[in-house]
């Protein structure tokens, strides 16, 4: 399924405030650059796709006051 | 009678690296505590020493580290060292934790169905952020530590003699408190979705009330 713009959009401004200089690893997926992972947002794949996941249901998660 | 310990350290790439320093403590803990323990890093993380170790020694505590998916947990090299349908039945009687991604979501069902009396892990992929500059010294790496402690602290309790139930809410409490300092933090508090994400997705099956 195809992203929305405006959620990519979010996505990568969201993503954009993790710090720089680290990796994040995503189990067997491998490791990636906070740069590496915006790349994979804008092209939508898997990676991409799972870091969209994380970040909605955060968001979600945040909107409900659930978090902790 | 002593108890045993089998543990998993595939050392292959950086996350494999990092989840075995992070649980290379849990081992002299169980020492202390008089237990066998059955250490596995790198490349004898491998299925055939798996394979032999839980059927010669039935360890009563079981902790994998490395990949996996729904249905594995893999090893050294991304070996699949127990895979649900084909080998589960080899955790009867165990309590297994799976530092791994999704294993819980199929493999740790079937592990209990398979008679393991209780399977803690990830039903989705388990995520931490690191500082490459202190691959050398992960432990040292105070971001990975807000990822990882939790998983020392839930193995150390277990240890300890706490039931899986107070053994998780200990890890899970870990967690909470780093996600809530985080947020009050103007550097890293991006990285709070990640740590939500891995709270949320920290499961245990089985006997909650089981003790090690």
């Amino acid at each position: 399924m195809k992203i929305p713009k405006d959620i990519k959009q979010l996505v990568i401004a969201r993503l954009e405030t993790l710090p720089k200089g680290r990796k994040i690893s995503i189990g067997s997926r491998g490791e990636f650059t906070k740069e590496e992972l915006i790349e994979s947002v804008k092209k939508e794949d898997e990676i991409g796709k799972k870091i969209v996941e994380i970040e909605l249901e955060f968001l979600r998660a945040l909107k409900e006051g659930i978090i902790v | 009678m002593s108890k045993t310990y089998l543990i998993t350290r595939p050392e292959h790439d950086d996350t494999t690296h990092y989840l075995s320093k992070w649980s290379k403590d849990t081992l002299s803990l169980a020492e202390e505590k008089e237990f066998k323990v059955l250490d596995l890093p790198r490349e004898k993380a491998n299925k055939i020493e798996v394979e032999s170790k839980l059927m010669k020694f039935s360890p009563d505590l079981v902790v994998f580290n490395g990949h996996g998916d729904d249905n594995t947990v893999t090893g050294h090299k991304n070996e699949q060292l127990i895979t649900a349908g084909k080998n589960e039945t080899l955790l009867k009687n165990k309590i297994i934790y799976a530092i791994s991604c999704r294993s819980a979501k199929i493999l740790g069902e079937k592990s209990v169905k398979a008679g393991a009396i209780s399977y803690s892990g990830y039903d989705e992929d388990f995520v931490f952020v690191y500082d490459p500059n202190k691959i050398t010294i992960p432990c040292s790496d105070s971001t990975a530590k807000l990822f990882l402690e939790h998983s020392q602290i839930f193995i150390e309790s277990i240890i300890k003699g706490n039931t899986i139930e107070e053994s998780k809410k200990k890890a899970e409490n870990i967690l909470r408190k780093n996600i809530i300092r985080l947020l009050g933090s103007n550097q890293d508090s991006s990285l709070v979705r990640y740590l939500w994400w891995d709270l949320k997705h920290f499961v245990s099956l089985g006997n909650m009330n089981a003790i090690v």
